[in-house]
Order: C-alpha cells, then structure tokens, then sequence
C-alpha cells in the first residue's frame, strides 16, 4: 500500500508542478493589456501615431471609418453582417474604402484592449482581417475570460499566423502606442460608444447614426451625388 | 510482512476483509494523471496557460472548435469533474470499509464506461468533423480506455461481492 500512496504523491506533485507552472508562467506574462500614458504635442503627432486598417482602394471615393470594440456587442453584429455586405458591394465596385480604428471601452471590456493589440499582432503577417473576423465570431468565448491570450494565439494559429512572432508581439507592449492613440482620436472626434460610423468624402466627414447596411449604402449614395461633389 | 493470519478476513497488513484490489490502484493513478490532463486544458479554456504546443496533431483548431463546449461548459470542464470523481471512487475503494463494496464497484464500472463512451465521441469529432487532433484529448482518450479495463475485475466483485 505504501509503495501505491508514494506513486500517487507522485504523480500528484508532478501534475500540480506542470499545470501550475503554466498557469502562473502566463498569468505573470508581460502583455500590456490597458492603454498606455501618451503625451501629444498636437493633433498631428496623435494622427500621425494613429492607424486605422484599411479595406478597399485608397483612390475610391468615399471613406467609411468605424471605430470598434472587440467586446462589444454591436460592433460584432456589424462586423458580420454589415461589414461583408459593404465588402461586397461597395468596396468591391471601388466606391468605398473601410477604415477601422480601435476603440476598447475599457471601462467595460476589460479584455477589448488586448484584443486590439491582438488584432495589430495579426496585421504584421497581413491576416488583420481574418483574424478581426474570428475575433468577433468567438467573442462570447474570450470576452468573458480572466486571462484572454491563450485563446487568442489559437485564433491566429487559425488565421494561419506564426504561432511564436504572434505570441512574442502578444506578450509585449507593441501596438499599445497605436491602440492607445487610436483611443485618443476617437476621443477627440466625439466617440463615446461603439460602433461609431463616420463617412467621409469631398473633405466633409460626418458621424452617421444608422449602422445597418441600407442606411450606409443610402449615405454613401447620397455623398457620390453629383450634387454633393 | 507484517499482520499475518489465517483468518481469510483479515489481509496480510491486518487492514480487515480482503487484500487492496490492485486494480483499484491503478484506476486511482491513471485517473489522477487524466485528472491533470483534464485540468491543463481547463486552464487553458478559462485562459490561464498561453498557448498550447502540441508536438503532433492541432490542438489550437481542436480547442478553438465549436466542440469543445457543450453549451456554455468547456468539455474540458466534464474531464476534470470525471476524473476527479473516478479518483476519489478508486480511493475510497481501497479503504478497509469499503474494499469490497459492491456500490464502489458499480459507481467505477459505470463512470469507466461512461467515460469511454464520451471520449469515443469526442475522438469521432476530432478524425472526421473537426479533422484535427489534440494530443492531450488523444492522452486522455488512451486513459480513460485504460481505466475501463482496469475497472473490468470489479465485475466480478459486483456479482459476487458480500457487501
């Protein structure tokens, strides 16, 4: 019996050693996951910091801007519903070009900040879309976790990205600068909640108030109207 | 040795009816390495590890599924309250009082069996819905398989046992 208790311990110390040293090797990693202090001498240093990820021909013209939030609800309804639509329509026949900036309401989605960064770890092999596309499919998986990063690098072993440079960008502080500046310019056009949709064209930006895709196309319509150039 | 007697209820370590079933034993360690198993693919559901590296199969596609919740549970979730319930029978089962318990029998039989029949699925999932494989979820397949058959002697204890 003795001999069967000290395989046990065994076996039980060996256990609680591997997936305790897992655990806390990823809860104490070094992924910013909250926005970062930036000081902007002026609009231009924050638009220059900015990016938005952009879909479409940069000669199209007129712009669709949302600012989103991986968290968030609305922004993943858009996201997979209206957003292919646009794709398909008027992306495709080269009238619009879709622009998106982040936008985490941290306040309420602890987890939005570093999705964000996720996603800009994604764009450096060229897979933001895809990988912005699984981000919201899987939202209620990930949203709710105490630690998100794990199931995060599984999506972008999905999307077909480097498991190791995703998981070195993830457990860094890279794209904190540009999440957190893309904050600050929401902030500073009047983005207090997501989605927010602006459309841009002949140098005149307007906020727009319906997200579905009639409403766009209708907007869209109406600033390509040779009475609106 | 110690304890020895010749009276057939008490074994060679004066511990009452019975010797330890050996079977028992070896539920009660390969339980509590698919215990582990089960509770490292929880964590990593819950999101506490980082990635899961295999070194065959795609436990990213396998983890990222639609199939490894049932509803809202993580099939993770299933493992670690399945083995852990296997293990604390096997235990419990290896006391003096209860060496020849006809319910601990059953309870190993049924919990054995119903695991197999659970992971058989799960493997179905993985080679031809999923058509990827986690290596972890093939560990514990392989263990849960193996504590089926090391539950099959209690068969006899069921049918023939005193208590």
């Amino acid at each position: 019996m003795k001999k069967f208790y000290y395989i046990f311990a065994a076996v039980a110390v060996i256990g609680i050693g591997v997936v305790g040293f897992r655990v806390s090797s990823s809860m104490f990693g070094s992924a910013v996951s909250a926005p970062i202090t930036l000081d902007f001498a002026d609009d231009a240093e924050l638009i220059a910091l900015a990016q938005g990820i952009t879909k479409g021909d940069d000669a199209a013209p007129v712009t669709l801007v949302e600012f989103g939030d991986y968290q968030c609800p609305g922004c993943g309804s858009f996201a997979l519903s209206v957003k292919p639509q646009i794709e398909a329509t008027l992306v495709a026949s080269g009238q619009v070009k879709f622009v998106f900036y982040d936008f985490p309401l941290i306040s309420i989605h602890p987890n939005a900040f570093l999705a964000a960064r996720a996603a800009r770890c994604a764009a450096d092999e060229g897979k933001f879309w895809e990988y912005h596309e699984v981000l919201f499919r899987n939202q209620s998986r990930w949203a709710t976790a105490s630690m998100p990063a794990s199931a995060f690098e599984d999506y972008s072993a999905e999307v077909g990205v480097n498991e190791g440079s995703f998981t070195a960008c993830l457990n860094s502080d890279e794209y904190a600068d540009v999440v957190t500046a893309n904050m600050e310019l929401g902030t500073r056009m009047g983005v207090s909640g997501t989605p927010t949709i602006f459309i841009n064209a002949n140098g005149q930006t307007r906020r727009l108030n319906n997200y579905d895709f009639q409403s766009l196309n209708d907007a869209v319509q109406t600033m390509l109207a040779p009475g609106d150039r | 040795m110690t304890g020895i007697s010749n009276d057939p209820a008490v074994d060679d370590v004066g511990q009452g009816r019975g010797a330890p079933h050996g079977n028992r034993m070896v539920v009660a360690v390969l339980a509590l390495v698919g215990f582990f198993v089960a509770l490292f693919l929880w964590a990593h559901n819950a999101g506490l590890t980082g990635p899961i590296q295999c070194g065959i199969g795609d436990c990213a596609t396998v983890q990222s599924s639609e199939y490894a919740y049932i509803g809202p549970v993580p099939v993770s979730t299933i493992g670690v309250v399945g083995y852990a319930v296997l293990v604390a029978l096997a235990l419990l089962g290896l006391q003096p009082a209860h060496r020849d318990s006809r319910l601990v029998g059953t309870l190993l039989l049924a919990g054995s069996g119903g695991g197999v029949l659970f992971s058989a699925w799960l493997t179905y999932l993985e080679a031809f819905v999923i058509h990827a494989w986690c290596q972890y979820c093939v560990i514990s397949a392989i263990l849960i398989t193996l504590i089926f058959f090391a539950s099959l002697p209690e068969v006899g204890r069921v049918r023939g046992g005193a208590r």
